[in-house]
């Protein structure tokens, strides 16, 4: 144990004081942030208002009035652009030329058919941006239920008051029985930082792990070591040195947050942004979150950097050792991505429900699901028990590959060789 | 204080995938004896080291230190041990390292980096100790290797071919630390394929090949059992002057004939007083009668055949 303890703690230390630490350390919080707001802020639409023109084909005069109500109620200035029929294609390729040029975002074809059936077209440069084109649907029928019930003898100043409520959905996550304060956004939100934060720690130190059992390969330091250490002395020492950084890491951040999200305010007053931070919701972080939270991220990273600590005694070089990773990191990245969608279609369906119970994907899965909805605590025990075991085997055979690899040089072994030093170890 | 061998290696064979790398192998290293382990490269010799060491584990047969029985690594904190290929952590401190080795071996880190500094200092690097291995030249590295094998005083000290790849100052340093090994009673092996080291610095040599030992013991005991009787003459006549005699096969049996000089190896039934009195009833003028001590690599060459030497030197592929 004391030997363990003595590689532990020089592999912590070591790998504290480089450059590499700091730097992500400083840098991990601003990517995270990135990679968190920045797809969401372009999903919610980039705020840009855009111009269009309305060509309106129309003998009724519904042209004009579906341009007036873009006009006044959408985010969109509209200008109408009426032509016969016979015309419609040179006013069209007219207008494509002017999208090209950027002068418009792009037009919408009104013909009769419009009213009758509900059918019209737009050809735009923005025709793939979904939340435009959700806009440009939601006004157009208003436009045309207005047009309908005005055909009908209903006054139009009725039909625009009652189209124009907006429903405001409130959404409240139920734990446990009870509602919390959190609503079904910042829920989300949630589950979706734990799914990033364990997806890259564990592969972030997974790697590391590798890294160390490469370089020791490659210096050929670890004959001189395993002349001291029991091969699995070394190993654990060294999973659990990087997991204590990788847990150091992880502490920094929190508090770093912690202290952010608390002090936001006089932070904000600091550079002049008095009060503009209170409309955020506090997203409040229960205890129990952060402990299934630390037990799968701790657990998770044994079960890969064992496997890694296994690919790189295979391995006799760095490069040899990043080509046998690639099938580790794909056997991890696609349970997790399977794992992600399924949170985010049907976070109570049956596949989402196996991802948090099979030891692979359990430990990037299940946090975020504890977050998004209710787990009973029997599922939780049994899918920490599955990942235990899940552990216990995987390092079992990643030990004895272990043991035998880092003395070998030369071919790597074939599946059969593998096997054997399984068996024999 | 036990009078045991301090490495009793007994009946010991390792096998890997497709070939004995050491078969049924015998060695007695005594207490305080510098012991070479010699043979062509793929002779077993890394391998014997590592199963000594307890690195790896032998398929059959027994390994003793100082008449324990736990394997090497349980003994670590008294055995000292250079493998053949050398490497350090690149990114530490010179003198962090060094406490580290120690510690693995259960030194107290307190102990250790007191000794470190004073090894350091010792091999001249007293100005390196807070530097970065990697900032060190290749030379120095090497030093700091050396330290890292001998700094916890161990009571057995293993160096697998501990002069591979030293330039002319380390390869001096070396030899001093054995010399100095020797004089503190620590017992030392060693393993080189290079004779001459041998012949210099050993009291007892085991020599392998192909796995299996050829011979050993005693460095003197060998060369008396092995080497044959050699003889040099030099006469002023010139060697022709006394053809006759050497002709002599109850007295002769190899003459390598050089105009100036002779060298004779012996028959079995004669002897070196016969053949100086041979000589002298001849009437020759001798200028050089000079009994030859032959050397381990002949020996060598003798007893395993050049062919086997280089047949085992390019088949070892994984002892190397």
């Amino acid at each position: 144990m004391r030997k363990i303890w003595v590689v532990m703690r020089r592999e912590f230390i070591s790998r504290v004081r480089t450059r590499w630490f700091l730097v992500s350390t400083v840098l991990g919080p601003v990517l995270m942030v990135l990679v968190v707001f920045l797809p969401m802020s372009m999903v919610s639409g980039g705020g840009r208002e855009r111009s269009i023109a309305v060509l309106d084909v129309t003998t009724t005069g519904f042209g004009a009035r579906a341009t007036d109500i873009l006009n006044a109620r959408a985010p969109i200035t509209a200008s109408r652009m009426a032509v016969a029929l016979d015309q419609l294609e040179n006013a069209a390729d007219s207008l494509a030329r002017a999208v090209g040029q950027k002068e418009l975002d792009g037009f919408l074809i009104v013909t009769d058919q419009t009213v009758a059936d509900g059918r019209a077209e737009y050809r735009g440069s923005n025709a793939a941006a979904q939340v435009d084109m959700e806009i440009m649907q939601r006004f157009m029928a208003q436009a045309l239920l207005t047009e309908r019930l005005s055909g009908l003898g209903v006054d139009p100043e009725k039909v625009t008051q009652a189209s124009s409520i907006r429903l405001d959905l409130q959404t409240v996550t139920i734990r446990g029985g009870e509602a919390t304060e959190q609503s079904g956004e910042i829920t989300f939100v949630m589950a979706y930082i734990m799914w990033l934060l364990l997806y890259m720690a564990i592969l972030l130190y997974g790697v590391q792990v590798l890294g160390a059992v490469v370089e020791e390969k490659t210096t050929r330091i670890v004959e001189v070591l395993v002349s001291s250490l029991r091969p699995f002395e070394l190993l654990a020492g060294k999973v659990f040195g990087v997991g204590a950084v990788g847990l150091f890491q992880l502490l920094i951040w929190a508090i770093t947050a912690r202290l952010l999200l608390t002090q936001r305010e006089v932070l904000g007053g600091m550079v002049g942004l008095e009060g503009s931070a209170q409309g955020f919701p506090l997203p409040e972080v229960p205890v129990s979150t952060i402990v299934v939270f630390l037990v799968y991220f701790v657990l998770g990273y044994f079960l890969y950097a064992a496997m890694f600590a296994a690919v790189a005694a295979m391995s006799s070089s760095e490069a040899e050792a990043r080509q046998v990773q690639a099938p580790v990191t794909i056997f991890y990245a696609i349970p997790a991505v399977v794992s992600l969608m399924a949170m985010l279609t049907a976070p109570d369906g049956a596949l989402f429900i196996a991802l948090t119970l099979i030891p692979l994907s359990s430990p990037i899965s299940m946090p975020g699901r504890w977050v998004v909805s209710d787990v009973s605590l029997l599922e939780l025990v049994a899918s920490v028990l599955l990942l235990v075991l899940g552990v216990i085997v995987v390092t079992w055979i990643a030990g004895r590959i272990y043991r035998v690899g880092i003395l070998m040089y030369g071919k790597r072994p074939s599946p059969i060789e593998l096997w054997r030093w399984v068996r024999t170890g | 204080m036990s009078e045991r061998p301090t490495i009793e290696v007994s009946g010991v064979t390792k096998r890997f995938a497709g070939h004995t790398a050491v078969s049924n192998l015998d060695l007695c290293v005594p207490r305080g004896a510098v012991y070479g382990l010699l043979g062509p490269n793929g002779a077993g010799k890394t391998t014997t080291i590592r199963m000594i060491m307890g690195i790896i584990a032998p398929d059959s047969g027994a390994i003793r230190l100082f008449g324990q029985a736990e394997r090497g690594r349980e003994l670590s904190q008294k055995i000292g041990y250079l493998p053949e290929e050398r490497g350090l952590y690149r990114k530490m401190k010179v003198i962090d390292l060094l406490v580290f080795l120690a510690q693995i071996k259960g030194v107290s880190g307190r102990v250790a980096r007191q000794n470190g500094v004073q090894w350091l200092e010792l091999l001249g690097l007293g100005d390196w100790v807070d530097r970065k291995v990697d900032d060190l030249s290749k030379g120095m590295q090497q030093k700091v290797q050396f330290i890292s094998t001998l700094q916890h005083e161990p009571e057995l000290v293993i160096l697998d071919e501990p002069f591979a790849g030293l330039d002319p100052v380390n390869t001096q340093v070396m030899k001093d630390i054995v010399v100095e090994l020797k004089q503190r009673g620590t017992t030392t092996l060693f393993s080189t394929h290079i004779m001459e080291q041998a012949e210099k610095l050993c009291d007892s040599v085991c020599i392998i090949a192909r796995g299996t030992k050829v011979v050993d013991g005693p460095l003197g005991e060998v060369k008396r059992e092995h080497g044959g009787n050699h003889v040099i003459v030099a006469v002023e006549q010139g060697v022709d002057f006394v053809r006759d005699l050497l002709s002599d096969r109850t007295l002769v049996s190899k003459a390598d004939n050089y105009g100036q000089y002779a060298e004779l190896e012996l028959a079995a039934e004669g002897n070196p007083q016969r053949l100086l009195q041979g000589l002298v009833q001849a009437g020759a003028n001798v200028i050089r009668f000079e009994i030859a001590e032959p050397t381990l690599h002949k020996i060598f060459i003798d007893l395993v055949g050049p062919d086997a030497a280089t047949a085992a030197a390019s088949g070892g592929v994984r002892d190397a």
